[in-house]
């Protein structure tokens, strides 16, 4: 054993606390970084060199101590959770953030939605029957008429414009969804010529997880652990990145609502689809925000189900006027049957293509036929379609009461998967994130740490130099 | 939750906790400032769906007020002609009386005629009554006049056209009263009877057996008068059920869409309460470390 051993004993563990009050020091420069996870020094004691051989020297003490590496103290199941419950807490929130924009166009029940309009339309066929000789009657039952076409085209607008905004933020979200698989490739590698260089890679690693977190949210993707310290990324089953080479993603399909839906002036439907860029297989997501957005593009969806209740409320109301408007007589002279009061553009959806399709107050028919110029049944009979079952009104009511239904069930199921989220993150956040206490205590056990090693130099030295200076002088 | 608690998960949880309460206020306040409980379909689709459907019937109802003041003004102005037409027919009957007596000469009969031609161009007037340009006595016709006394007072509505009002969901009720049947038509309507009494009274010849004939006009006329009454009485019986039931859809629907403002002012301060608490316990908890006491 030499007489300088016990010098090196101290200087090793000078370093060690340094370098772990260094990790300390990172850790609390950290502790609002957004997915940063707190790190540890491994320190480990390094044994006394005692090879049982010729030359032994005997009973020594250990030589020290030495850092072994920093670890990080995340938790990859609880990282997976929290990937999991990402997904379908924000696949549902997207999809209750639509239905609740969808509902917010219907104005409802307000004096300024189409149920009013209806009502307001039905309550100025029975004027014209109270007064069929009576041009205001007439003119304000146009009017009405007016207000509604008005109305119901807008809705159907809104709809549209819903599906342009929706099928832009798509076309917007596959670009982040390639730039970030483009990414985590790139950590991947980054990552991988670091571990086998036997650097420490912990900061590209919360980097990575954070896009994997982000990718997850955004179109559910799943993970796989490599030995290499890489990680593949999945999506529906499907890799998007293994190692450090990633797919890319691209969004194939109309443009336009009418043909995304397959609705007039379009024959017949070009569907919004997602697919892999270099295979050409289709790509059907499974959780994610898109995977929502997706599901309202497609002609099955939600904006589909409601441009379609509007064109049915379009239909219903010129066919159901015009079937009883026809059998009536109108007042102009000579007067005539077979009259339509409304009729449907060709070429267009319903809905944007419903018109009035009579210009004059007088070929309003508002008389039965049998029953002399001024009889007002017929008009009567026209206000008496508000009551329909299968009428107009009753479509709609059923529409929007089915919207109020799904929209609330959407909004609560997000809020259930949003806590199960939040808590999800939170088991994840405790253990991986920086508690400033738990340093400030770390820090004052290095320091003194150091502090004694110190102090062993210090010994060390006195001896020596009592062993040097002062002896046989 | 067991598990480390750092001061991150803290402030996460508190900021989490403080956005729920706002958010909880938020909506309390957006009620109370809109007085709306409902604002849209999600807030309560059952809901939502009572409220479409009583406003609905709502407007259905306020249609059928205005429709039973429209038929009252034509039904009163059918009773009052009728009733003046009975007056004035009453009249006729005395005047035919006299002519009958057999005392009077020439210049007395022609007076007596020429009364009764006056009484049969008051009923004319009476049965082309109008209302708001409409005559009252030919339904849905749109000739000027119900009786055209230039055409053999033939009468110018047609049978089966009834003018109809609208007072409930399922029933109508007639406005109009049927001039064919109250006055007649043509040769069998009461002015050809009173000109041909005032024909006969002229030529002396005994009108005795007449008396009949105004007496049958008379009982129809006052039967057709009962029926315009009935009708009227029909139409005041609505108004007021329509105006009952106007009243308690009100009720019912502020009951659905309304806010309870009391409850929502009580449930308002407790929030109030509530966000205090949870802002006073944020700036108590984010504070210390155990930085703050080493040195």
């Amino acid at each position: 054993m030499s007489t300088f051993s016990g010098i090196s004993t101290a200087l090793s563990s000078l370093i060690a606390q340094r370098q772990a009050l260094e990790v300390a020091g990172q850790n609390i420069a950290n502790a609002n970084t957004v997915g940063y996870t707190r790190q540890r020094a491994e320190a480990t004691s390094v044994p006394s060199a005692s090879v049982p051989s010729m030359f032994s020297t005997g009973t020594a003490a250990g030589n020290g101590t030495r850092v072994v590496g920093i670890t990080r103290m995340g938790d990859v199941f609880l990282d997976a959770r929290v990937r999991s419950a990402t997904s379908s807490a924000s696949f549902q929130t997207t999809q209750a953030q639509n239905l609740a924009t969808i509902e917010s166009s219907f104005a409802e029940p307000t004096d300024l939605g189409v149920a009013s309009s209806l009502q307001t339309f039905w309550s100025g066929w029975q004027d014209v029957a109270n007064a069929p000789d009576s041009s205001a009657a007439r003119t304000v039952v146009l009017g009405n008429a007016a207000d509604l076409v008005a109305k119901i085209s807008q809705g159907y607008r809104a709809v549209d414009t819903q599906w342009g905004q929706l099928r832009t933020t798509t076309a917007s979200d596959v670009t982040q969804l390639n730039t970030t698989a483009t990414s985590i490739a790139d950590l991947n590698g980054q990552i991988r010529s670091i571990t086998v260089s036997g650097g420490n890679a912990n900061e590209l690693i919360d980097q990575r997880d954070v896009l994997i977190t982000s990718l997850s949210s955004l179109v559910g993707a799943t993970t796989q652990q490599r030995a290499d310290g890489t990680v593949d990324v999945l999506v529906a089953g499907n890799p998007i990145v293994t190692g450090n080479r990633s797919e890319s993603v691209s969004l194939l399909g109309a443009t336009t609502m009418g043909s995304g839906l397959g609705q007039p002036p379009a024959s017949s439907a070009d569907p919004v689809r997602l697919q892999w860029t270099r295979s050409g297989t289709s790509l059907n997501l499974e959780g994610g925000s898109m995977a929502a957005k997706m599901a309202d593009l497609t002609p099955t969806g939600a904006l589909a189900s409601t441009a379609t209740m509007w064109n049915d409320l379009a239909t219903s109301v010129a066919t159901s006027v015009n079937t009883v408007h026809q059998g009536g007589q109108t007042l102009g002279s000579p007067p005539t049957t077979g009259v339509d009061f409304f009729s449907l553009g060709a070429g267009l959806p319903a809905a944007t293509g419903l018109q009035i399709a009579i210009t004059s107050p007088d070929d309003i028919a508002a008389a039965d036929p049998t029953k002399g110029a001024l009889d007002g049944s017929w008009a009567d009979k026209l206000s008496q379609l508000s009551t329909a079952p299968d009428g107009p009104e009753a479509l709609y009511r059923a529409f929007v009461v089915d919207l109020g239904v799904q929209t609330n069930a959407a909004s609560q199921r997000a809020t259930v998967l949003e806590s199960t989220r939040s808590t999800a993150e939170n088991l994840q956040l405790s253990g991986a994130s920086v508690d400033l206490d738990e340093e400030a205590t770390n820090m004052l056990a290095y320091q003194r740490a150091y502090e004694g090693a110190a102090r062993v130099l210090t010994a060390m030295d006195e001896m020596l130099d009592t062993l040097i200076n002062r002896m046989a002088v | 939750m067991i598990g480390r608690v750092t001061q991150q998960t803290m402030q996460r949880s508190t900021l989490a906790n403080l956005q729920l309460n706002l958010s909880k206020m938020s909506s309390i306040q957006q009620e109370m400032s809109s007085g709306k409980r409902i604002s849209k379909p999600s807030d309560d689709p059952s809901g939502t769906s009572l409220a479409l459907s009583m406003r609905s019937e709502q407007r259905s109802y306020t249609q059928f007020a205005r429709n039973i003041d429209d038929g009252l003004g034509w039904l009163s102005a059918a009773d009052a002609s009728m009733q003046s037409a009975v007056t004035q027919l009453r009249r006729a009957r005395d005047l035919t009386v006299q002519g009958g007596s057999g005392s009077l000469n020439a210049a007395g009969r022609e007076a007596l005629a020429t009364e009764i031609e006056s009484v049969r161009d008051g009923l004319i007037s009476e049965a082309n009554t109008s209302f708001q340009g409409r005559n009252v006595f030919a339904g849905t016709s749109n000739s000027a006049v119900a009786f055209d006394s230039s055409a053999g007072y033939a009468w110018n509505g047609t049978a089966a056209g009834t003018v109809e009002r609208r007072i409930s969901p399922d029933a109508t009720v007639r406005a109009d009263a049927d001039g064919s049947a109250v006055f007649g038509n043509g040769s069998t309507s009461v002015f050809a009877l009173l000109d041909s009494i005032a024909a006969d009274i002229r030529a002396g010849v005994d009108i005795g057996s007449r008396l009949t004939e105004i007496d049958t006009r008379m009982d129809t006329m006052l039967g057709e008068l009962s029926g315009v009454g009935s009708r009227m009485n029909r139409l005041t019986t609505a108004q007021g059920t329509i105006s009952q039931k106007l009243q308690d859809l009100q009720i019912n629907l502020s009951g659905v869409e309304d806010v309870d403002l009391t409850s929502a002012i009580v449930e308002l301060q407790s929030q109030e309460v509530a966000y205090k608490g949870a802002l006073g316990a944020t700036a108590r908890v984010l504070q210390p470390t155990l930085m703050d006491y080493l040195r």
